[in-house]
C-alpha cells in the first residue's frame, strides 16, 4: 500500500503539473479538494483520466468521485481494490 | 478621435520585457529560435500557472507588463490575434488521441488548444469583464485585432484596449514546416544571408507582443496610432492605389512618412512584394525591417508595430533596423508599417510621434 501511495503521489504531481512539489510534500491523509492540495473540478477530471489510463478503472458514477478522491490514501485503497492493470 | 499606444511589452528571442534589442540586439544564427523566458513567478503564481502552456504564460506576462508600464490597472477590452493559438497544447492533445487510442484524453490540453484561450486567460487573470475577442486570420491576425480595437475606440465603445499578437513555434511544428521548405538552413540564417536575394526560407520565431491602446493622451505614450487599413485578395499592381488611397484618407503625403517598416524575412517569395512596395510607393522613405530580430511567425507584424513605436518614442532608429537607405533625420515623425501575408492579405499601419 505504501508503495502504491508513493507511486500515486508522483503521478498526481505529474498530471496536475504541481511544479516544485515532491511526493513527501503531499500528506496522504489530507483532503485533495478544498483544503489540503486545494484541487478543483478540472483536476478531478484529470484524476479520473489518470485512474482509467494507469489502473484501468472507469468511474461510472460521478458521485463516487467524492468518496474516492477524499485523500491520496483513500484513492490508493480504491485503486488497490478495483485495478484491472 | 486620436488613439495612442501608451505602452508595450514583448517576449521573443531578444531580452524579454525589455527594449535592449534597440541597443544590444541578439542576432540569430540558426533557424529555430525559442524565446528567452522571463521569471513568470513575478506575474503568475505556480498554482495559477500550472495549467498554462508556454504561450499563455508569455501572453499573461506581456499583458501585465504592458499595463504596468502604461500605469493602467484595467483595460476596457482584451483583443488578441493568433494564427494557431496554443499549438503546444493542441499537439499534446492530438498526441494523446493517438497514444491512448482515442480514450483517456487529458482535459487541460483540450481546453487550452482553442484559439480564444489566450484572450480569455488574460481577461481571467485581470478579472476584465469587458469586450473580449480573438482574431485568427493567419498572417494578419494581429492586424485584425488592432483594427478591431481602433474601430471600438472610434465608436466610443471602449476607451482603452490591450491588443496582443501571440504565436508559438514548437519543435514539432518547426520540423513540419521545415519539410515544406519554410526555414533556412542554420548555415544561412545569419543577418547577411537573410538580406541576399534569390534565397528561400526564413528564420522562425515565437511572438508575444502586447500593446496598450488608449484614447486619452498621456505624456508617457509611445506614439500615436495615426491610421490603419487592412485589405485582402489584392493584386500586386493594385498596391500603389491602395497606398495612395490610404494617404488621402489620412490627409498626408508620401514625404510625411519618414520610414517604412516592412516584413522582409529573407524568403524571396515573401520579400518580393515588399521590394515592389518600396520601389513603387515610397522610394524616398527609409526602409526598416524587424524579422531578423524577432523571426517569422503568424503574428510577426506585431513586432513591426512594436519596433516602430519604440523607435518613435526613442526618436532613434538603430542601424541594425535599416534594411536599406539610411538617411540622417533631425526628427522621426511618422513610420508606416506594411505587412503582407503570402501576397494575399495585407495591412498598412501608420504610427506618428
Amino acid at each position: 500500500m505504501e508503495q502504491l501511495i508513493e507511486e500515486l503521489k508522483r503521478e498526481i504531481i505529474e498530471v496536475l503539473n504541481l511544479e516544485g512539489m515532491k511526493p513527501e510534500d503531499i500528506d496522504e491523509n489530507a483532503p485533495l479538494f478544498g483544503e489540503g492540495l486545494g484541487l478543483d473540478s478540472i483536476d478531478a477530471l484529470e484524476l479520473i483520466v489518470l485512474m482509467e489510463k494507469n489502473y484501468g478503472i472507469k468511474l461510472q458514477n460521478a458521485n463516487e468521485g467524492k468518496e474516492i478522491f477524499k485523500s491520496v490514501r483513500v484513492m490508493a485503497e480504491y485503486i488497490k481494490e478495483h485495478r484491472t492493470k | 478621435m486620436d488613439i495612442f499606444i501608451r505602452s508595450a511589452s514583448q517576449i521573443s528571442f531578444q531580452q524579454p520585457l525589455d527594449m535592449q534589442w534597440l541597443t544590444a540586439p541578439i542576432f540569430p544564427s540558426v533557424a529555430f529560435n525559442p524565446p528567452l523566458e522571463p521569471d513568470y513567478k513575478q506575474f503568475v503564481s505556480p498554482v495559477e500557472s500550472r495549467r498554462m502552456g508556454h504561450l499563455l504564460k508569455r501572453a499573461v506576462a506581456v499583458s501585465l507588463d504592458a499595463l504596468r508600464k502604461g500605469d493602467c490597472s484595467m483595460p476596457d477590452a482584451v483583443i488578441s490575434g493568433t494564427g494557431l493559438g496554443c499549438i503546444e497544447n493542441t499537439e499534446k492533445f492530438l498526441n494523446a488521441v493517438i497514444d491512448n487510442e482515442e480514450e483517456c484524453l487529458p482535459p487541460t490540453p483540450f481546453m487550452q488548444s482553442t484559439h480564444n484561450t489566450v484572450s480569455s486567460q488574460i481577461a481571467l487573470k485581470l478579472q476584465c469583464h469587458g469586450y473580449n475577442s480573438t482574431y485568427s486570420h493567419r498572417g494578419t491576425s494581429f492586424d485584425s485585432a488592432l483594427l478591431d480595437a481602433v474601430i471600438q475606440i472610434q465608436l466610443g465603445q471602449i476607451g482603452s484596449a490591450l491588443v496582443g499578437g501571440y504565436d508559438e513555434m514548437t519543435p514539432a511544428y518547426f520540423r513540419m514546416l521545415n519539410k515544406l521548405g519554410y526555414w533556412r538552413t542554420d548555415e544561412a540564417s545569419d543577418v547577411d544571408s537573410l538580406q541576399k536575394s534569390g534565397r528561400v526560407g526564413s528564420i522562425s520565431g515565437s511572438s508575444a507582443v502586447s500593446l496598450l491602446l488608449t484614447s486619452s493622451p498621456s505624456s508617457e505614450k509611445l506614439c500615436q496610432l495615426y491610421g490603419i487599413e487592412a485589405f485582402s485578395c489584392f493584386e500586386k499592381n493594385q498596391l500603389p492605389a491602395i497606398y495612395h488611397d490610404f494617404l488621402l484618407k489620412y490627409g498626408i503625403v508620401e514625404a510625411d512618412i519618414d520610414a517604412v517598416m516592412c516584413g522582409f524575412s529573407g524568403d524571396d517569395s515573401n520579400d518580393e512584394m515588399y521590394r515592389y512596395f518600396v520601389a513603387e510607393c515610397c522610394p524616398q522613405s527609409d526602409v526598416l525591417w524587424y524579422k531578423h530580430l524577432f523571426g517569422e511567425s503568424f503574428c510577426a507584424s506585431a513586432f513591426g508595430v512594436y519596433a516602430a513605436a519604440c523607435c518613435l518614442h526613442q526618436q532613434k532608429v538603430p542601424t541594425h533596423l535599416y534594411y536599406m537607405k539610411e538617411r540622417k533625420r533631425d526628427k522621426i515623425r511618422k513610420i508606416l508599417v506594411f505587412n503582407c501575408f503570402q501576397n494575399i492579405d495585407g495591412s498598412l499601419i501608420l504610427l506618428s510621434l
